[in-house]
């Protein structure tokens, strides 16, 4: 056995170093924070508020990541068939994702407000009555209006992905089942699809690890509110941290959130070693 | 038949996409009155450079800007003088039971931590450095936060490079490290570009580590400007829809510049595109 | 490499900017500051000091100056902070003491709330924007329906009924959205009941009798109220006084100068101002004064108090009042020249005078969270009114709890 350190790990160490003091060293110091009060992992059970988070989380992700998936494998195959212009709807399909998150969010925040709004405004031109769409302002209506927001915001992701996904497909299986006669619906199941599988896979764990953390977006559309209707854990941590000053409970149950980003990593990994 | 329904949607889900956008641009342009005027006034409007001149001129919008345009400057920088060697390190070099590979993941795991876990702890540990509030302290942040994604995207590129040019060269009498930098990197220019186009647009948009580790204009970044402008009760949509409109400027330059390598980017380099 | 180093020197110049004497204020984002920003500007010209001013949302302002008070990091020099907030910030030192008591010509309300403990210990702010809640209403409906001005929250009702339903009107319009909008609009009921929050020892008692007798009472009302009221702030209420839907509502003195605004008003002149409505206890209106403060961890106190004072002497504040701002000073209300601008003045100063705050407590901030969830569910019809107050007052039983 080589005693020796290995010639790369000289250049490796600076990275080494800075990543273990700004992000190792800090997860350690947030354990000993959470530890500074004994109760606090215990109240994470009986917290209403803090379930009532999780469960807001876990409908705003799967609701999304729902919705982006089909839509961006929609457009994902109804661009890539197109015979022209498929550059120009590609570029203007991927401006949503290119913004900061807090200028999408200001844009929607404009579009939604009830009274002078853009979409209350349209709704009102063709006939609607617009008194009850309160869209982020009402508590009904708040978290599917958050939705709709990453949806626009982020379907454009899905739609890359799914879209190179779709052209490393080698044309020989597709060729075989059309020259057997195979329907268009029944080639895109049976063989696209599942030659699909590992880039959708990958699409929907990267998508399900940043909405489980969804922070900015929430933050200028409506701060968690109203009330607590579109709080999410981040949001929750954040008003623990910030507006309670309690920084040990904060730091409890930002570990709960790093467990679950922690298993959609672990399967991201995985899926991307099996290439 | 079929061929112009296809368009159709198309065309639809272009304007959806870029309808917003659209709008929001117009309200940064339309006078007070105008913003607020039913039905919606799409075009056609009177145009006024009011609200750009109050952010940029008597709001702290310019500083703000110039900011974020520094740190994304340095922490880019900072980032790929780092990360650039370490790519090349675990690409190139011969490591025992596959340590190359499992550095590499956890490297690039620290990625995936949610910043509300850390955010707390990095703002007491740069306040008692004495960075808080500070360009250099958020720029310590930022190159931390864009390392692993440095690492992970350049060792991709490096992978693709045969070793046996730098073989060839070290033959001839180059050093390792000359090798590198003559004969390697200008290989992987393009690679490296939009490594370093990533970075430059992470670190632009980014919000919370800003928002809580900046206090005054003297390192306030410009998402953390307009956030602040978003009021609950006045409705002063002008000058945050004008700075809105200049943060997104730069990213979508930038981003159309690179967007050939945007796949590979934004799926960590899983899928080629 | 060299594009390296300039942008590093670059930056450490950058880092250097903020010259010698200077002052950071931080202000609320809305007309409470606009005032203050105004003053900071031309005190600084006067006297050659940088003056930067941080503006910033109300939830927002709360946070960051949470923080830096919190974390001694000394980036704000003066702070205008909403009053409730004061019994948290100044806890451990982290406001300085006024080197100068404030003299006897402010409202006595605004200066009890600056004290800790309040209204018996040491000054720790000035108070700046006198804000107490008002009653407003049409007086020419009233008139036309022969109404005289509402004394007590019985005839607010019956007004808001047949005026309401004889001009096609909503007869009332209140904020419900939960939090801080709910909770402001219910404490003058909840008080006029007789009705508290928590106790005199502190114990959480909105479970009360009264307490729900006044819940219930903000039902009735609220049938009388525009749809969709659950989840309204303080715009959607002024815009329904402002575009002549809605007949009466609970508001601030903020909100005065838009009403009588042509531009923005479409009832100039025909709203009227009066102290809060009667019920078993007399009205009082909600006291929410914005404080000026100087933290002990800022650099510049010297500069930051010397503004202040500075700020809230009586010419400084008639300035300010010509600005709209609320004064805080008795002497700005009975001047005579701004009564003739300013029409409901002396009914703002009896509603200051007899203002009350919101409980004093350090957690108020997670106790009108809570609050102000299950108030607000009631009024969406969501929660029975009894059920309602009773989570809310096990809720803040288990807030207090914690904190011991």
């Amino acid at each position: 056995m080589k005693r020796r350190v290995p010639e790369g790990f000289w250049w490796v160490l600076p990275a080494l170093v800075v990543l273990v003091s700004l992000s190792i060293y800090p997860l350690i110091y947030s354990v000993k924070l959470s530890l500074s009060n004994p109760g606090n992992f215990s109240r994470l059970f009986s917290d209403r508020l803090f379930a009532a988070a999780g469960v807001q989380t876990i409908v705003l992700t799967a609701a999304a990541l729902t919705v982006e998936f089909l839509l961006g494998l929609a457009l994902a195959v109804l661009i890539d068939s197109l015979a022209r212009g498929r550059a120009f709807f590609r570029t203007g399909l991927l401006v949503p994702m290119l913004l900061p998150p807090v200028v999408a969010a200001v844009a929607w925040r404009l579009i939604y407000n009830p009274q002078f709004g853009m979409l209350n405004g349209m709704l009102r031109q063709i006939g609607f009555n617009t008194e009850w769409l309160t869209w982020t302002s009402g508590q009904n209506s708040a978290l599917a209006s958050v939705i709709l927001v990453d949806v626009w915001e982020w379907t454009p992701f899905l739609f890359l992905l799914l879209s190179a996904g779709l052209q490393a497909i080698p044309p020989e299986p597709l060729e075989a089942a059309r020259i057997d006669g195979a329907g268009a619906w029944r080639i895109f199941r049976d063989v696209t699809l599942p030659l699909l599988k590992p880039t959708i896979l990958l699409a929907l764990l990267l998508r399900a690890m940043d909405l489980v953390r969804i922070f900015d977006q929430i933050f200028i559309l409506t701060q968690g509110g109203p009330g607590t209707a579109t709080e999410t854990v981040s949001l929750y941590i954040y008003r623990t941290a910030f507006r309670f000053s309690n920084f040990g409970y904060a730091a409890a149950m930002s570990f709960v959130l790093l467990a679950a980003t922690m298993l959609f990593s672990r399967g991201l990994m995985r899926v991307m070693r099996s290439r | 038949m079929k061929t112009a329904l296809k368009y159709l949607a198309a065309s639809i889900a272009f304007i959806v996409a870029i309808a917003p956008v659209y709008w929001l641009i117009t309200i940064s342009l339309k006078r007070e009155v105008d913003q607020f005027a039913y039905p919606p006034q799409w075009a056609g409007f009177v145009v006024t450079l009011e609200h750009y001149k109050e952010a940029f001129g008597s709001s702290s919008f310019s500083a703000y800007f110039l900011n974020s345009v520094l740190l994304a400057g340095i922490s880019t920088s900072a980032a790929l003088l780092i990360g650039v060697p370490a790519a090349y390190g675990l690409a190139r070099f011969e490591w025992p039971a596959n340590w190359g590979d499992r550095i590499g993941d956890w490297i690039l795991s620290t990625r995936m931590l949610p910043p509300i876990v850390t955010i707390v702890p990095l703002f007491l540990m740069l306040r008692e450095a004495r960075l808080l509030n500070s360009l250099v302290g958020l720029s310590i942040v930022y190159t931390a936060f864009n390392l692993p994604f440095v690492v992970w995207m350049m060792r991709g590129f490096f992978d693709e490079v045969p070793r046996e040019i730098e073989e060839a060269a070290m033959l001839d009498g180059e050093s390792r490290v000359g090798a590198l930098l003559r004969i390697v990197l200008p290989l992987v220019k393009p690679g490296l570009a939009a490594t370093a186009v990533f970075c430059l647009v992470v670190a632009w948009n980014e919000f919370l580590f800003a928002l809580i580790l900046t206090q005054t204009e003297a390192a306030m970044t410009l998402p953390v400007g307009i956030a602040s402008r978003v009021t609950q009760y006045e409705i002063k949509w002008g000058a945050m829809s004008a700075a809105g409109v200049v943060a997104m400027l730069p990213v979508l330059v930038f981003a159309s510049a690179a967007q050939k390598y945007l796949v590979r980017g934004l799926s960590l380099g899983a899928v080629k595109g | 490499m060299r594009l390296l180093f300039s942008t590093l020197c670059l930056c450490l110049a950058a880092c250097n900017r903020t010259p010698e004497r200077s002052l950071t204020i931080a202000v609320n984002a809305g007309v409470e500051g606009t005032a203050l920003k105004t003053a900071a500007k031309e005190w600084g010209s006067a006297h050659g000091v940088h003056i930067e001013v941080i503006e910033l949302p109300y939830a927002n302002l709360f946070e960051k100056e949470q923080l830096d008070l919190t974390s001694h990091t000394g980036a704000y020099d003066v702070l205008m902070l909403d009053d409730p907030w004061f019994p948290r910030m100044v806890q451990g030192g982290s406001l300085a003491q006024l080197p100068r008591q404030p003299d006897a010509d402010f409202v006595t309300t605004c200066t009890d709330v600056c004290r800790n403990p309040y209204r018996t210990g040491a000054y720790y702010a000035l108070p700046y924007v006198g804000n107490s809640q008002l009653f407003f209403y049409r007086r020419d409906l009233f008139a036309k329906y022969r109404f005289p001005a509402p004394n007590t929250w019985q005839e607010v009702l019956s007004a808001a009924q047949k005026i309401g339903a004889g001009e096609k009107m909503y007869g009332y319009v209140m904020r419900a959205a939960p939090g801080n909008a709910v909770v402001a609009d219910f404490m003058p009921l909840l008080w006029a009941f007789g009705g508290d929050v928590l106790d005199a020892s502190g114990k959480p008692v909105c479970d009360s009798p009264a307490a729900i007798e006044a819940l219930r009472f903000m039902l009735e009302l609220g049938k009388y109220s525009p749809p969709g009221y659950a989840g309204f702030n303080a715009d959607e209420v002024s815009a329904h006084l402002l575009q002549s839907t809605a007949v009466m509502s609970i508001n601030w003195p903020a909100w005065i100068a838009a009403m009588d605004d042509p531009s923005k008003s479409k009832v100039v002149g025909k709203i009227d101002f009066i102290p809060m409505p009667s019920g078993r206890a007399p009205g009082v209106g909600e006291l929410g004064t914005w404080l000026l403060a100087v933290p002990t961890a800022s650099k510049h106190s010297a500069d930051a108090f010397d503004f202040i004072y500075w700020a809230t002497e009586a010419a400084q504040m008639k300035q300010a009042a010509l600005r709209g701002n609320p004064p805080t000073r008795r002497r700005v209300f009975e001047d005579i020249n701004l009564i003739a601008k300013f029409r409901a003045f002396p009914a703002q100063l009896a509603s200051l005078e007899s203002a009350r705050p919101r409980p004093r407590t350090p957690l108020w901030n997670e106790i009108e969270n809570t609050f102000g969830i299950y108030l607000s569910k009631a009024n969406a019809g969501a929660m029975d009114p009894a059920a309602a107050m009773r989570t809310a007052a096990a809720e803040i039983g288990k807030i207090l709890e914690r904190a011991q």
